[in-house]
């Protein structure tokens, strides 16, 4: 009875949402209204306020394809466009898709025949039945963090210059394959000279040593939206039917295997990072006290979050390996004498 | 029409093709019967009585590797209902883009929804085979069962039968597995269960991570005791003894434990030894940056270098 009253706990503490299943009347996100949105594009009540966008909903389907995609271009950046309608002070994804560029550092936009492809692509699909307009566009940074660069910046201002409503998505597969959760983030950025009145807390995340001046010198020229998703009913359905096939996969998932490299970088990284706060807080003087600033967080307290997070993560993956092993292997174990019980004990209950 | 096939050969189905045809079924579907409660827009055309489930037609395509035989996308087509086939110039357009974004996949097949293979469907199929020589068609039944335990998903394949004496191609059913690449598993994760997407603390993500193998686990435990169950049941004779069965059983346990070498020992306790590593260097830095946070804290309450000198209490 432990369970449920640990689980209880567990969901108070971290706000969880019951999110009702979704029936088949609540679909209605999947219809186009044509003439809804060609409304919503005259009036544009963007034009007026910047922050006018807030929340960002994306489908099941999107963020799977987009998920794959990015992962499937390994370390190098790929990007697509995304479909979908605006809602209110939302903006709703429906579905992704990917375009044939390659990614790079020096890459502006995208070339003749990604703008060839785009409208292609557009026509098949509004006469396949998808009707929804190009909304925003996707792109991966894989391995260092969800957020704009320079580059991204400024094409991100063209876009909402020109293609209102346009959102941008950044998506990290190498950290979501490390930390077991999709890394991703929504963006929207103010244009040129706004200055946002109130500074938005957001999530700190780690960003590597060659990346962080470009991080540094635009973060302020953006805000995140936050991020929901939902699922038809079918979708509901098969996904639960799904998780039957699935527990094999969940279960034989090593993600010390797969990430070794990215670790390998993220320590480098971490030690560089170190040895900058080293020189940094040799120097400074403690001055009088001063009015006491905001959380700003000296280099090393930073560092420590970053150790940690790269630490849990390791733990996380090495604690799937013993559990396998125990599962798997411990017959072995059983053959000897039963006061060596190492390990943990398995958590089948009887 | 359906009977077991004998091709030989293994299909790999991925998630994300199950969630395209969902998709792609649910907007058709939507689009056809809007909702009732819309805003004051011109394109409300009356109330419609709710129509047939309409059938949605597309292409899979994937990679096909010696006897294996993996899905991993697929998009949409039209069907032509006056020549009951698909449109031939727009499946080559769609070929033609998905081909640029995904060189390697080749066009396996086609998808329709519905609950049972239907004569029309071997003329559509037919007309796929010279693209592909043997082409699959993957069903998915979209009506949700809420006493179903497995997935409704269904692939066919082609087969030349003698059928009193005409050589017929039938639809042969063929099983297949879920395969998934990790990020896949972790986002369709993600979406099915709703976890919190931010990072909370680390217990949160502990308890997540913990849950997830936990429900693995439950879940092996529960197959385990069913073939317990039915092993029993057979030792005592209720079930009759199958040989087969009995063999893969053997099989199965003989291949615990998994891997028992020295080598095996040895890596694995250098794997363990680095986290643990990395976990004391972690500490360390955590350490370092308290106690440097503590010595910060003790000059600014004690500062000599003001100028009234000596001790200032820190009030």
């Amino acid at each position: 009875m432990d369970s449920s009253i640990a689980q209880k706990t567990w969901e108070l503490e971290n706000n969880i949402l019951t999110v009702e299943k979704p029936d088949p009347s609540s679909d209605s996100i999947f219809y186009y209204d044509e003439a809804a949105q060609a409304k919503f594009q005259q009036e544009k009540p963007w034009a007026n306020d910047h922050h006018y966008f807030k929340r960002v909903k994306i489908s099941a389907l999107a963020l799977l394809k987009m998920v794959v995609h990015a992962r499937s271009g390994g370390t190098i950046e790929v990007m697509g466009l995304m479909q979908g309608k605006t809602d209110g002070d939302a903006i709703i994804v429906m579905d992704a898709f990917a375009l044939p560029v390659e990614g790079t550092e020096t890459r502006v936009n995208a070339q003749a025949d990604a703008y060839e492809y785009m409208v292609d692509y557009s026509q098949t699909n509004k006469q396949a039945g998808r009707l929804e307009n190009v909304v925003g566009w996707y792109h991966s940074h894989p391995g260092y963090g969800c957020w704009l660069s320079g580059i991204d910046v400024s094409t991100q201002m063209l876009n909402q210059q020109f293609q209102e409503p346009f959102l941008a998505v950044v998506i990290d597969p190498t950290r979501t394959v490390s930390a077991g959760k999709v890394e991703i983030g929504a963006f929207r950025t103010y244009p040129e000279g706004y200055k946002p009145t109130d500074d938005p807390i957001s999530e700190y995340q780690t960003i590597p040593l060659n990346k962080i001046e470009d991080f540094g010198v635009h973060c302020k020229q953006y805000y995140p939206l936050d991020i929901t998703y939902f699922k038809s009913s079918l979708d509901c359905h098969l996904l639960d039917l799904l998780w039957n096939k699935y527990w094999v996969n969940t279960l034989s998932s090593s993600p010390l295997l797969g990430n070794g490299d990215y670790v390998a970088g993220q320590i480098s990284d971490l030690a560089e990072k170190l040895e900058q706060a080293e020189n940094q807080l040799a120097h400074s003087r403690i001055g009088p006290l001063g009015p006491p600033r905001k959380k700003e967080e000296s280099q090393l307290a930073k560092i420590t979050r970053d150790s940690a997070k790269i630490t849990v993560e390791q733990v996380h993956g090495l604690m799937s390996q013993v559990i396998k092993d125990i599962l798997f292997n411990s017959v072995r174990q059983s053959n000897r004498s039963h006061n060596e019980q190492s390990g943990p004990e398995p958590m089948v209950e009887a | 029409m359906a009977s077991s096939s004998s091709s030989g050969l293994t299909f790999k189905l991925h998630p994300l093709v199950i969630v395209n045809i969902s998709d792609h079924y649910t907007r058709v579907k939507s689009q056809m019967n809007p909702p009732p409660v819309t805003s004051t827009s011109a394109t409300v055309n009356g109330v419609e009585p709710l129509q047939q489930a309409p059938r949605v037609y597309g292409c899979v395509i994937g990679v096909q590797r010696g006897r294996t035989v993996e899905i991993f996308n697929s998009f949409e087509l039209l069907y032509d209902p006056s020549t009951h086939s698909l449109d031939r110039p727009f499946l080559e357009k769609k070929q033609e883009l998905y081909k640029k974004v995904f060189p390697h996949f080749y066009i396996l097949g086609w998808y329709s929804t519905g609950s049972d293979a239907q004569e029309s469907d071997m003329h559509i199929h037919k007309a796929l085979m010279d693209i592909n020589e043997s082409p699959l068609y993957v069903l998915l039944n979209p009506t949700i069962n809420p006493a179903q335990k497995d997935l409704p998903v269904t692939i066919y394949e082609s087969e030349l039968h003698v059928i009193d004496g005409i050589p017929q191609l039938i639809f042969v059913r063929s099983s297949y597995t879920i395969e998934t690449v990790e990020a896949e598993r972790i986002s369709v994760d993600h979406v099915a269960h709703l976890k919190p997407s931010d990072g909370g603390s680390a217990a949160t993500q502990l308890a997540a991570h913990l849950t997830g193998i936990h429900s693995a686990i439950k879940m092996l435990n529960s197959r385990i005791r069913v073939l317990h169950h039915h092993l029993v049941g057979m030792q005592k004779g209720d079930v009759p003894c199958e040989n087969s069965l009995l063999r893969q059983v053997s099989s199965l346990l003989r291949r615990l434990p998994a891997i028992e070498s020295e080598k095996f020992q040895d890596d694995f306790l250098m794997e363990y030894n680095d986290t643990l590593l990395i976990t004391y260097l972690a500490m360390f830095t955590n350490c370092s940056s308290t106690m440097n946070e503590l010595v910060d804290k003790f000059n600014t309450a004690y500062d000599r270098h003001s100028r009234r000198g000596g001790r200032t209490a820190f009030i």
